[in-house]
């Protein structure tokens, strides 16, 4: 039961610390990020795919994160001038790029085959207390998050980004460029995914195309919303609910005879479309309310 | 600051919404630009601001042409404009719109916020200051701390002039100051922008308000169908035969 | 002649395309918002199709049920959804239309299951021109996308309600001042969207598998095609549909089978970048 409920705690993290990385690119800038899922599968391959190498972990996740980073800096140069929906395009039709590129490059991905066996954080001590200490890494780790997040949205930087995603036009009036400030802001988001795409790999240690699929962006938009929309608190408890409205599907089709697997998988997408339309249509600003009452 | 309009021309499909305009502002002036709806007024501040590229024609500012520079670089150079319909940061207060504002802050690169905190402080205070004279010099102190979403129509002109003169201008584009303004009011953002111009701030001011821009304004020029049909005094433009048929037929 | 075959190959899937890239531009025309939900309305179309093909082993009905089923899906959608969001964000609407689309792939999923399902139609022999083969089956489709254009441009610039929905695109307050009704061109814009979609997914069904996912993988191509043609542009979307459909035919010796969506995000991203209001497109910039 221990187990369970830290292994839990561990997926849930990885969400916190995706929310917190959308949180700060549409919470508090308003960018559409269609395409989250794209930069954590794009942490996982590479710091999975360093480790067969024998790099450190702690290189791997660094790496992970950086190269995240970098893969949103082009993406950031071609579409930020672009308008909302467009770029909300642009980022969805990315992270399918991504997956398509992981599945065909077998020399590198082993394509649909996947990549089994990704070494675990902590191996050397072994079951439980090995958990014990990936739920405290990825803790620390995800409280070094909320107070970066928090202190970027204190900042000056934090100030200039809400008022872009308030009125682009009245930004550049003042002077300001909103593509320099939106760039900065998708690098260090997509570097959050990266970062939670490490660590999903090595907890999970098999990673497969299939697993980044548009969908899980939209749990975390799911999570974002639900929580209440640019607000460090809502990203937290947007991911709880997330993770009990995932675990609670699972344990419904472990109950309910008859249920197979992908008739949970459908019932569990439909929930999640239901549950988007529904807090877009009558409770925008989350659970947790309005941005503004911070 | 010196602005010249030179033949500016803006077509969209077969409308010509600015024809051959020219226009020079000297440094320091208080203009006035006039017209009914549709003249092409605030086009014109879309183009001199870098929000529309012009067909044809060029900007000169202080005798250099800035056609090639964005809306941000030609704000950078001095020229801030505003809107006909303000557009406050409605989720930022009165305060952190005008803090946002302020230019060239280390606080808005990240590196700066995460590795120089020490200096982020120094400027935010000074920019604080700042804030505070602006905010009792536009007489918002009631205000300061609302969400600017929540204030009246003539609040938010307030604080777009504010978040103007934040923004270390030597000339401000003001469309439409005084428009959804009540009177008491508009007086009140009269007094201040003469006072501006008196600091030395250029002023070119777009007014849909006869009354109110004859009083500010020792000079205007009335704009109709994308064309400058007349400049000069106040009083001897509207006696111009030619701008009362195009202009005041339907009202005086 | 190895790629004046990969052409008439192209032509099938660009009219694919090119008639789900006329729903998207119709809606993002009409409606404002790139609806992400037309993906899954193809695949709604194809199953709409699939069910009335077992049921009378005609195409032609299969067609008929796709339009009509898929027409009345999307304007389920639309009244139940997008009307009550019309004056909202446009991420609003996305997200809105994300929902639906994933709530119809669940329902689809559900009702008919996870299983590969196929259109049993009869096998017949090509028809050889100079060495190029045409599969009657082929033909067949072709000139049901051509039917489902001909009606659809027809609505557009012959009858009233069509000339009205143009109106609405090129310029709303104008339209809405002259005294257009915009609830009657909502209604037609969603019967008409949900309609060619649907057809477009009978089309895709046909030529390939029907999954509950299968929709969803042509979204990037067709938006890149309603790009491509101009958003707002009904011909630019289907002559766009069919440049796109022949380019990843003719690319796939070069790039392989799987990079044909990556080619379409490239397309993509050039258009948006060179020249944002696409072939045909002059109503609304992109930046």
């Amino acid at each position: 039961m221990e187990a369970y409920l830290v292994a839990i705690g561990i997926i849930a993290l990885i969400y916190v610390i995706l929310s917190l990385g959308l949180t700060l690119q549409y919470g508090l800038t308003g960018l559409i990020n269609f395409g989250h899922v794209g930069f954590f599968a794009i942490g996982a391959y590479t710091s999975a795919l360093l480790a067969f190498q024998g790099v450190p972990l702690v290189l791997c996740f660094a790496a992970a994160a950086v190269l995240a980073g970098i893969a949103a800096w082009p993406i950031g140069l071609v579409s930020l001038r672009l308008r909302d929906d467009y770029f909300a395009i642009v980022t969805l039709g990315f992270s399918e790029v991504v997956r398509i590129v992981i599945t065909s490059e077998k020399w590198l991905t082993s394509g649909v085959q996947g990549l089994p066996g990704v070494p675990r954080l902590y191996e050397e001590l072994g079951g439980f207390t090995a958990q014990l200490a990936v739920f405290a890494t990825i803790l620390a780790v995800t409280l070094l998050g909320i107070w970066m997040i928090r202190r970027i949205a204190g900042s000056p930087f934090g100030r200039l980004i809400e008022a872009i995603r308030d009125n682009e036009e009245a930004v550049q009036a003042l002077g300001k460029d909103p593509a320099r400030f939106k760039i900065q802001v998708l690098v260090v988001g997509a570097a959050f995914a990266g970062i939670a795409g490490a660590f999903y790999a090595h907890y999970i240690t098999y990673i497969v195309p299939d697993q980044f699929i548009p969908l899980v962006t939209f749990y975390v938009w799911m999570a974002i919303i639900m929580g209440g929309v640019g607000r460090v608190s809502g990203a937290v408890v947007g991911s709880a609910i997330l993770m009990l409205f995932l675990e609670g599907s699972r344990f419904l089709r472990d109950v309910l005879p008859g249920v197979s697997e992908v008739d949970m998988a459908s019932v569990r997408i439909g929930a999640v479309g239901f549950l988007l339309i529904l807090f877009i249509m009558y409770r925008p600003q989350g659970l947790m309310g309005d941005y503004t009452k911070r | 600051m010196s602005l010249e309009v030179r033949d500016i021309g803006k077509s969209y499909g077969g409308f010509k919404a600015l024809d051959g305009v020219r226009l020079t502002v000297e440094t320091g002036a208080l203009f006035g630009i006039i017209g009914p709806n549709g003249a092409g007024k605030s086009t014109l501040f879309s183009v001199i601001s870098g929000f529309v590229p012009a067909d044809e024609g060029r900007i000169i500012l202080d005798g250099k042409a800035i056609d090639g520079l964005s809306a941000p670089a030609r704000a950078r150079a001095g020229m801030v404009r505003t809107f006909q319909v303000p557009r406050e940061f409605r989720h930022l207060t009165v305060r952190e719109n005008l803090m946002a504002a302020a230019p060239q802050q280390t606080g808005e690169n990240l590196l700066g916020v995460f590795f120089r905190p020490g200096r982020v402080n120094e400027e935010e205070a000074a920019i604080a200051d700042r804030v505070d004279q602006t905010i009792t010099f536009l007489k918002l102190t009631r205000v300061a701390d609302q969400p600017s979403g929540m204030l009246s129509g003539g609040q938010k002109k307030l604080l777009e002039l504010g978040r103007a003169l934040m923004a270390k201008p030597r000339m401000i584009l003001l469309d439409e100051p005084f428009a959804g303004v009540n009177p008491v009011l508009i007086d009140e953002i009269m007094e201040r922008i003469a006072e501006l111009n008196g600091r030395g701030i250029g002023f070119v001011v777009i007014e849909h308000d006869l009354q109110a821009l004859t009083r500010l304004v020792p000079r205007l020029a009335v704009m109709d169908r994308g064309r400058i049909i007349a400049e000069g005094e106040p009083r001897a433009v509207l006696d111009d035969p030619l701008v009362r048929e195009a202009y005041l037929g339907g009202v005086s | 002649m190895f790629y004046a075959q990969l052409l008439v190959n192209g032509i099938v899937q660009g009219l694919v395309i090119g008639l789900a890239a006329l729903s998207i531009t119709l809606v993002f025309g009409i409606a404002r918002f790139p609806n992400a939900a037309t993906g899954d309305f193809m695949t709604f179309g194809a199953f709409s199709a699939l069910t009335a093909h077992q049921a009378t082993g005609s195409i032609l009905f299969g067609g008929l049920g796709a339009i009509v089923a898929t027409g009345l899906v999307s304007l389920l959608a639309y009244w139940a959804v997008f009307r009550r969001l019309a004056d909202r964000s446009v991420v609003a609407l996305l997200v809105a239309s994300i929902g639906i689309g994933f709530l119809l792939r669940a329902v689809l999923g559900v009702v008919f299951g996870h299983g590969q399902q196929v259109f049993q139609v009869p096998l017949t022999r090509p028809y050889v021109f100079n060495g190029i083969r045409v599969m009657p089956l082929d033909l067949q489709l072709a000139a049901v996308a051509a039917l489902a254009l001909a009606l659809v441009f027809s609505l557009l610039y012959l009858t009233p309600i069509g000339r009205q929905m143009r109106a609405v695109a090129d310029n709303r307050d104008l339209a809405r001042v002259s005294g257009i009704r915009p609830g009657r061109v909502m209604v037609a814009l969603w019967l008409v969207a949900g309609g060619v979609a649907g057809v477009a997914g009978m089309m895709l069904g046909i030529k390939t598998i029907v999954t509950p996912e299968f929709g969803w993988e042509m979204l990037l191509p067709a938006f890149t095609a309603a790009i491509l043609g101009g958003i707002g542009s009904p011909v630019g979307a289907v002559a766009a549909g069919l440049i796109l459909g022949v380019a990843q035919e003719l690319s796939t010796p070069f790039v392989g089978f799987t990079y044909k969506i990556a080619l379409a995000f490239i397309i993509m991203l050039a258009v948006l970048l060179l020249r944002p209001r696409g072939l045909f497109g002059q109503l609304e910039g992109a930046r």
